[in-house]
């Protein structure tokens, strides 16, 4: 499968912290990732990277094999539109519309006015007027209709209610299906979205701490619980990262794929095992590596990683 | 060039700033003017600065110009030389209009001898030495000039800040001075006044030319750098 | 329907073989497209070809050119056969275990199997509310 997107040894230093430190990998075309990771750990500065709207302290950046910087060529094949993105003063949503359809090649109007009607965005109202929710519609609008073969989404269901991120994800599945293309979607909410994605970018801290596909990771760990003594029995040398007691109980949380003989055990010692989501599994494996790495430079969790001024 | 049309288009979606408020401060520099002339009793010459409201306020469209869309062509994925030509283009264009009313505001002035008050705006001698068209290059170079001033600060801010940018107007006010201060010291005050008036007003507004233009480059430089 | 902890494509696949188990996807008739998969689980199509192309290899599904995919014939018995040799790994181990624990012996389990058994087939089919 051919390469969308090539980084190498990508880092984004902001005077005292360090907010994406050594980023590599690589985006296949047509596939949905996930960019995942807390607040502040470095997913809206790497994709403003990739779009050339921030810049690299050092690092290599390859858009469909070209640099994107001040490339017209490469930037209208891509599409992202910020979780925090300013449109002019007196825009209307209609205006954000008709601008992304004069620079986005594949823009599809009928797709757009149908988003619009179920996403129910009031068009006579300014874009600043727009609540938080409709605000976020305007971008998941811009983002779906603009067919763009490399598409951003930026935290996009902030402020949509139950109902309408459900519409979301149903579009994006049934655009993706028939008009496939790649599909970077940012998320602090990993088990709403887990299902879309066919692998998953776990960053942290500004360090990649899991590229892989996501079905292979599904199982790969699974919280043993039981009788305390029965439990820490079973665990012994395996990698736990996780661990909660209750009284006598426990649940313990390990990395490693169960076999049948494991099962076998389990069940002969009356414990059960109960599965992990994959939101438990990326928020364990992320607190586990914070917990054994010496504490680094400081959290760049308060830098606004978008607009600066 | 098509891309490049586009950013045109994307700026005038900013209606108010490019359209309603130029023309608001215009009719209303325009009214006010022709009142107070009404008012004043008297049949002499009554000459006004209204007519440079509109030019003062292509400051503010230049600061708007930067600020209120750069951030959005960014997602749109315009490249930043894009971005900057359009602009311009739209600056200039909105510009021509502004001084094309400008002419035709003087040439109504000068056939009803001052709107029939001997009250004069648009049709001032000095401006006008070279006729409508030398008019016309003057009342377009000075907005434009105030736009490169304002699209240069905005441009200064958003890749610098609000320090870097106080302290560079500072430093050239300080250059200004002392520039001022010098012609003082060589007692040179005539010869300069001299050498400014035989320029005329088209003279001096192709000097702008100079101004606007290092105003652009050194706008579009740190522009290439700047994150929306 | 979407449990955690399991790779989806093996859910795909396990779910389109109960279809075929309990006869209401029959033999040679068309199975779900991938698309229709995908929009009806709400995941990703990828996971869903991968479910499909899994069937596939197993000789349960094959493709009519462009038309799309069918039951193999003869599949629901491969299915089935499959599923009765999980059957022991799957519910009777745990089950064993948990009787172990209550004090049942695999002889008491034999009776009360048979009891519920019996229970079930005299008392009218009623509709299991979920």
């Amino acid at each position: 499968m051919s390469v969308a997107i090539e980084v190498q040894h990508l880092t984004k230093r902001y005077r005292q912290t360090v907010a994406v430190d050594d980023v590599s990998f690589s985006i296949e075309k047509d596939t949905i990732y996930g960019l995942l990771g807390r607040n502040g750990a470095g997913k809206t500065t790497v994709m403003s990277m990739l779009t050339a709207q921030n810049f690299a302290t050092s690092g290599q950046i390859r858009v469909f094999g070209e640099h994107p910087y001040e490339n017209a060529r490469v930037l209208q094949r891509m599409c992202f539109v910020r979780e925090s993105q300013k449109y002019p003063d007196d825009a209307l949503p209609r205006h954000a519309f008709g601008t992304a359809r004069l620079f986005f090649p594949n823009w599809d109007q009928a797709l757009a006015d149908r988003l619009v009607d179920e996403f129910q965005l009031p068009m006579k109202k300014t874009i600043k007027k727009l609540s938080r929710g409709q605000l976020s519609a305007v971008g998941v609008i811009i983002g779906l209709a603009s067919r763009a073969e490399i598409t951003f989404f930026d935290e996009p269901y902030l402020g949509l209610d139950a109902v309408a991120r459900q519409i979301f994800y149903d579009r994006l599945i049934e655009d993706y299906s028939e008009h496939p293309r790649t599909i970077i979607l940012s998320s602090h909410l990993i088990d709403e979205v887990a299902n879309l994605l066919e692998r998953v970018l776990v960053i942290d801290g500004g360090r990649i701490v899991l590229d892989e596909r996501t079905d292979d990771i599904r199982d790969r760990a699974a919280n043993i619980v039981g009788e305390s003594r029965a439990v820490d029995a079973f665990v012994a040398g395996r990698e736990v990262i996780h661990r909660e007691s209750l009284g006598r109980v426990s649940s313990v949380t390990v990395l490693g794929t169960l076999s049948a003989e494991d099962h076998r055990q389990l069940s002969a010692a009356g414990l059960d095992v109960t599965p992990v989501s994959l939101q438990q599994l990326i928020v364990r494996t992320t607190q586990h590596a914070a917990e054994s790495a010496p504490a680094t430079t400081g959290e760049p969790a308060d830098i606004d990683e978008g607009a600066l001024r | 060039m098509s891309r490049t049309l586009n950013v045109v288009r994307m700026q005038l979606i900013n209606r108010n700033t490019y359209i309603w408020i130029p023309l608001l401060v215009l009719a209303g520099a325009f009214v006010l003017s022709l009142a107070l002339y009404a008012i004043i009793p008297s049949e002499g010459i009554k000459v006004g600065g209204g007519a440079q409201a509109p030019l003062w306020y292509f400051l503010v469209v230049g600061v708007q110009a930067l600020t209120l869309t750069f951030p959005f062509s960014q997602a749109m994925g315009v490249t930043r030389r894009e971005f900057f030509v359009g602009t311009y283009l739209t600056a200039a264009v909105t510009a021509g209009i502004l001084a094309a009313v400008f002419v035709v505001g003087g040439l109504i002035e000068n056939a009803t001898d001052g709107w029939g008050l001997n009250g004069w705006i648009f049709y001032l001698d000095w401006i006008w030495q070279a006729g409508p068209l030398g008019a016309f290059v003057f009342y377009f170079l000075l907005a434009m000039l105030f736009f490169s001033a304002g699209f240069w600060s905005a441009t200064i801010y958003k890749r610098f800040g609000a320090l870097w940018l106080t302290a560079i107007l500072l430093a050239i006010a300080v250059a200004f001075v002392g520039v001022l201060w010098i012609i003082g010291r060589a007692n040179a005050w005539g010869p300069v006044f001299d050498w400014l008036g035989s320029q005329g007003s088209l003279g001096l507004a192709l000097w702008s030319l100079v101004i606007i233009a290092v105003l652009a480059a050194t706008s579009f430089v740190p522009l290439r750098r700047a994150v929306p | 329907m979407i449990e955690e902890g399991r790779a989806l494509f093996l859910q795909i696949a396990e779910s389109i073989e109960d279809q075929i188990v309990d006869g209401s996807l029959a033999e040679e008739s068309q199975a779900p497209s991938t698309n229709e998969l995908a929009a009806f689980y709400r995941i990703n199509p990828a996971t869903a070809a991968k479910g499909v192309s899994m069937l596939v290899e197993k000789g349960v599904l094959y493709k009519r050119r462009g038309i799309g995919m069918f039951v193999a014939p003869g599949s629901r018995d491969r299915v089935l056969e499959t599923r009765r040799g999980v059957f022991s790994d799957r519910y009777l181990e745990p089950l064993l275990a948990e009787a172990r624990r209550l004090g049942l012996g695999p002889d008491d389990l034999v009776a009360l199997i048979r009891e519920r058994a019996d229970r079930t087939e005299s008392a009218p089919a009623e509709r299991s509310a979920p």
